[in-house]
């Protein structure tokens, strides 16, 4: 090394040590590095230096170059993380403030049930199915064992488009156009808006149903219960148990009111089971067999189950809710508290 | 229906209690929606008997006199006021003495009445808790009521009532005697039928009573009998309780006793005053035209002839299974009897009990299917009460007009069906012993059993019913759980419901909240909702208002009530979706539109510290309708807007490259608005499911990530003419600037003070193969601004 490269390296290098800011760092780069900085200076006047000189001062001042531009770069990271500490400290960040949340939108409750619902059974192996809300009175009743003196298919109960043109009752009709399309082994879940001709706060005009159907040549009414269970458990717990009381429905033989072990007292009666320990969530049963026949099966050779829940009263009993009209009213409060 | 258990218990030989009963009833599908006791805390109340009715002592604050009455319970006398309109002496009545406790825990002391000291109270149904009457009086009791008896015991008021709820197929369980059958059935206890023991005089019926059917595809069965000499006057106070407990008012012993026996064997039945029948003579037909008859509750009906009458040769008497008629009504003078027990068509009784809007104990039976073999016990034991509580003599024998017999239908049962359709069998032994317990005959058939059906259980009619029956009263609870082994299967969701899923997943994360709205519209808003070109409306015939009397066909009718409901609870920012149909009418037929609609009002952020209030616009419906397509992969260019409901100028669509339009969006138009009454503007969009439905985006294709620097140049234009847009001069720059332009957007657009516009665009070029240079590209530039200000009337910023 060169005496004076060394002077100009070790004066540098304190200077370096001194700077605090970005600034500070600049100048000290400008005094040594920059254009009429000292070393550069050095550099530009080996002319001046003798023949025998000039090689090894050259080869010091270039060393000496790179070595303070690494100095000052490394210094750089430095001093910059030190200014930011420092200008977060003056700034007295208040982290109490509330974070720039993106908005949030919500799933209507009624959405999320039905999500649930439908993928237990797709996990089952069960397809979704749909069919039109505007159905012929043979779909939505006929075909379904449902005669037409039946107390349901008055003008009392169910809207009418023209004398036979309705709005659906159930979504048991999608069981008919399904099993009419396809061939057994059949395994679908039915979800859809129903209407009828009611309205107070558990009965609304429009309502949502979920309907499951399986249909094969060995299905009974053991792997019905045996299904529902599954499902209890997995939409309402894994202690969940399940009732079937014999019921009638005209498009089911034998047919089953399920009951869910109320799930906010664990069956020991409260005011939401008014005091029998049980839920009635949905109606079951094995597919009538003039059903299948409507359809052109056998029933000597297919047999099937089916049953139908209503979405709103499982989101009622789920949530707490007590008006169905809210699920219709949309207002944000209440949606809000589905996010 | 209330039935009482000790009622029940008198046909079935039953150890359970009435809690436990209801339990087995419930679990084999009959339903019990309560257990309640006939009397709730009553306690001390006795037998007495008012021996003189002494003096008035004043008025009650109601205004009526009171008196004070002397009371004897057989063993001690009692001096109390009473003001029931009923006291006299001789009359034996419910008396609560000092001590007693009536319903509510009310306890009976004696107490100061105008200065007179009553030593307790004489109670009426209502003050006992065991019926309604309370205008009337105090509670009238046997003369032959034990004195002193406590008045529970006496009565039977220490048992309990089942409310029973049946399901449309069980008519047989709306009577004690069904229900005692089926526990009995249910429990293996030994079953009683009522013992009909028939006193009959010498006179035969047929002589005092002829009786037609005219028609009979109504009317399949026909029954009279006649009972002479009945003193009609009040029922035995152990008939008048138990019709009180299940929620029957007394009238007299004729009338209950039809009403007692209907509600005991199941059978409606109806008793004629005999000697205002013309001719003794009873014709079933349809009514006539215009045929009036005033009902038994004094209503003066016209009927249809549709209706089916029992009429004498002069005039109708009844309307057939539903009620019956004034001038015929068994009165205090009444002495001859003449009793009906008949059959009438189930769906015949519904109409007309409908049409009249008559809701009657009888045509709830007889519209569920009554008992056509039954009806004769009916008739019997009702006539026999009528012999032995009212006094009368029976008649011998029956008029029984029945044109075709109804058969009994035979039904084979085989055990393996069983087994096929549950997964389980009780064994056959079990089966027979539970199908004979329901009173069905069975007879053995090899493996299988062979089951004649009674008419009582018209329900059942085929193979899969009985199985119903076998497993059901076996118990559901011994049916095994299993899953059906199944060939692994490929499961399918449709299109729609992936569609709803990408949608709603995009507008949640976006800040949006779903909402379901009724389908239905109202005519007002369905009017100024309309669009353009006008398809038929969905009409209700019946709807439940006339404002939900048409199915919507504007996707965004619903949010908009929606906006409206939010706004009047104070609620002021709404931002909503929702994945819904519309309705329309098309030859031969009807569609069923899929869409997904947004609506927004107010402001775009809650308020927070960091965010401006800045309201929403229409780009906040663009841009989320946008959004959506984004989620599905789509891009779409402008278009002019179709729907009804926008504001003209601030409306416009999104087309497919074909010229479809794919969404709309805009700001809801006023006329809308003050229809829903909303005063605040509103945005909306609608994108169309089933036109997204038909475009299949293309799946992602890696590029090479770009190896060379982009570089950025600014484009800004003052907009010399007002109907120029961003739109058509952008599609210039695409069109014009070459291969190396990758990407361009509008980052600023303001108006300036003299009114022009001015959009600035930032445009991106890169090359594949080498780093461009400043000097290529602002030549890029430069030419381009050429080509565009020789195009448009637009002016460079900056050159202005």
């Amino acid at each position: 090394m060169h005496p004076r490269v060394d002077a100009i390296v070790r004066e540098a290098r304190e200077a370096l040590a001194a700077a605090r800011t970005g600034a500070d760092l600049e100048q000290v780069r400008v005094r040594y590095l920059g254009r009429q900085g000292e070393l550069t200076r050095l550099l530009r006047s080996l002319g001046s230096l003798p023949a025998a000189e000039r090689p090894l001062v050259g080869a010091a001042a270039n060393e000496a170059k790179r070595e303070l531009e690494a100095a000052v770069d490394a210094r750089r990271a430095d001093t910059t993380a030190e200014e930011r500490r420092r200008e977060r400290a003056g700034a007295r960040l208040d982290l109490t403030l509330p974070g720039r949340r993106p908005a949030a939108g919500s799933l209507h409750p009624l959405t999320r049930v039905h999500d649930e619902i439908v993928s237990i059974f797709a996990g089952l192996g069960f397809s979704i199915a749909e069919g039109p809300e505007i159905e012929s009175d043979w779909f939505n009743f006929e075909a379904l064992n449902i005669p037409p003196e039946h107390p349901a298919r008055d003008m009392q109960d169910t809207f009418y488009l023209t004398e036979s043109l309705l709005l659906r009752t159930h979504t048991s009709p999608v069981q008919i156009h399904y099993m009419k399309a396809e061939r057994p082994p059949i395994r679908i879940i039915v979800p859809g808006r129903v209407y009828r001709r009611d309205a107070d706060i558990t009965h609304s005009p429009m309502f949502h149903q979920v309907e499951g159907l399986a249909v094969d040549r060995n299905v009974t009414m053991a792997d019905l219960k045996g299904t529902l269970e599954l499902f209890a458990r997995e939409m309402f717990g894994p202690r969940s148990k399940i009732r079937f009381r014999p019921s009638f429905f005209p498009f089911t033989e034998p047919s089953a009111e399920v009951d869910v072990l109320c799930f906010l007292c664990g069956g020991d009666g409260c005011r939401v089971c008014k005091q029998s320990g049980w839920l009635e969530i949905l109606g079951s049963g094995m597919v009538h067999p003039q059903v299948l026949r409507n359809v052109g099966y056998d029933p000597e050779e297919m047999t099937g189950w089916a049953f139908g829940m209503g979405i709103e009263r499982v989101a009622m009993l789920k949530y707490g809710i007590d008006d169905i009209r809210l699920f219709f009213e949309n207002d944000v409060r209440f949606l809000r508290q589905f996010a | 229906m209330k039935i009482p258990y000790g009622w029940i218990r008198e046909f079935a030989e039953l150890s359970l209690s009435a809690s436990a009963a209801a339990d087995r009833l419930i679990n084999a599908g009959v339903e019990v929606a309560s257990v309640a006791p006939v009397a709730a805390d009553l306690r001390g109340v006795v037998v007495g008997e008012i021996e003189a009715v002494e003096r008035e002592i004043g008025r009650s604050k109601h205004g009526y006199a009171l008196f004070l009455c002397r009371v004897s319970t057989g063993r001690d006398r009692f001096a109390v006021v009473c003001g029931a309109p009923n006291t006299r002496a001789g009359l034996r009545t419910a008396f609560a003495p000092p001590g007693a406790v009536l319903p509510g825990g009310h306890q009976i002391r004696a107490a100061k009445v105008h200065g007179v000291e009553s030593q307790g109270m004489l109670c009426s149904e209502r003050e006992l808790g065991i019926g309604d009457e309370h205008e009337a009086g105090i509670l009238v009791l046997d003369r032959d009521a034990p004195l002193g008896a406590d008045l529970v015991r006496h009565l039977g008021l220490d048992d309990q009532v089942l409310e029973i709820e049946i399901t449309p197929n069980r008519p047989d369980c709306l009577s004690v005697v069904g229900v005692a059958r089926e526990l009995a059935a249910l429990t293996g206890a030994r079953f009683t039928p009522p013992a009909i023991t028939l006193k009959e005089s010498d006179e035969p019926v047929d002589a005092l009573v002829r009786v037609r059917i005219d028609d009979p595809d109504l009317c399949h069965r026909f029954t009279a009998r006649v009972i002479d000499g009945v003193k009609v006057g009040p029922s035995p106070a152990w008939l008048a309780q138990r019709l009180r407990a299940v929620g029957l008012r007394p009238i007299s012993n004729v009338v209950d006793i039809t009403n007692y026996v209907m509600w005991e064997i199941g059978h409606p039945l109806h008793a004629f005053d005999y000697h205002a029948v013309a001719d003794a003579t009873i014709v079933v037909r349809r009514a006539r035209p215009d045929e009036r008859i005033t009902t038994l509750d004094g209503q003066d009906r016209r009927l249809e002839p549709s209706m089916l009458l029992i009429t004498d040769p002069t005039r109708g008497v009844g309307i057939a299974g539903v009620m019956g008629g004034a001038n015929t009504e068994v009165g205090t003078e009444t002495r001859r009897v003449l009793l009906e027990s008949a059959y009438f068509l189930p769906s015949s009784i519904r109409k007309t009990a409908r049409m009249l809007g008559l809701k009657t104990d009888a045509a709830y039976r007889f519209e569920r299917g009554a008992d056509i073999d039954g009806l004769v016990d009916g008739s019997a034991r009702a006539a026999q009460m009528m012999a032995d509580v009212a006094g009368g003599t029976l008649a011998r024998g029956m008029i029984d007009a029945y044109p075709t017999r109804h058969d009994r239908p035979v039904v084979r049962l085989r055990m393996s069906r069983v087994a096929r359709l549950i997964g389980a069998a009780p064994p056959r032994a079990d089966a027979r012993r539970i199908l004979v317990g329901l009173g069905l005959d069975v007879r053995d058939r090899g493996d299988d059993l062979e089951v004649e059906i009674p008419p009582f259980r018209r329900d059942l009619s085929m193979e899969d019913d009985l199985v119903e029956e076998v497993v059901r009263v076996w118990g559901f609870d011994r049916i095994p759980s299993t899953l059906e082994p199944t060939t692994v299967r490929l499961v399918r969701q449709p299109l729609a419901v992936r569609q709803a899923e990408i949608a709603r997943r995009a507008l949640v994360a976006a800040g949006v909240h779903e909402a379901i709205t009724y389908a239905f519209s109202d005519p007002a808003h369905a009017l100024v909702l309309r669009e353009g070109r006008d398809k038929g409306p969905v009409e209700l015939m019946n709807p439940l208002a006339q404002d939900a009397s048409l199915l919507r066909q504007h996707p965004l009718e619903g949010l908009l009530g929606a906006v409206a409901t939010n706004l009047r609870h104070r609620q002021p920012n709404v931002r909503l979706f929702e994945i819904g149909k519309t309705y329309e009418r098309i030859d031969g037929g009807t569609r069923e539109p899929r869409w997904v609609a947004i609506a927004l009002a107010g402001m775009r952020h809650e308020p927070a510290w960091f965010a401006a209030d800045t309201p929403v616009d229409v780009f906040d419906a663009k841009g989320l309708a946008e959004h959506v397509l984004d989620a599905f992969g789509v891009s779409a260019r402008p278009a002019a807007g179709r729907l009804g409901g926008f504001e003209p100028d601030a409306h416009a669509a999104l087309a497919l490259d074909d010229g479809r339009i794919v969404a709309e969006f805009g700001e809801i138009a006023d006329v809308v608005r003050e229809r829903f009454d909303i005063d605040v503007p509103v945005f909306g969009a609608a994108v169309s499911l089933d036109v997204l439905a038909t475009v299949t985006a293309p799946a992602p294709r890696y590029e090479a990530l770009p190896r060379f620097p982009a570089v950025q140049r600014d484009l800004a234009f003052v907009l010399e003419d007002a109907g120029l847009t961003a739109g058509e001069i952008e599609r210039a720059v695409r069109d014009a600037a070459g291969p190396l332009l990758r990407a361009v957007a509008v980052f600023d657009v303001f108006r300036m003070p003299d009114g022009r516009r001015s959009v600035a665009w930032r445009l991106t070029f890169q090359a594949d193969d080498r780093t461009l240079t400043d000097e290529e590209i602002n030549a890029l530039r430069e030419r381009l601004v050429r080509t565009l200000t020789g195009r448009f009337p637009i002016t460079l910023r900056g050159q202005a």
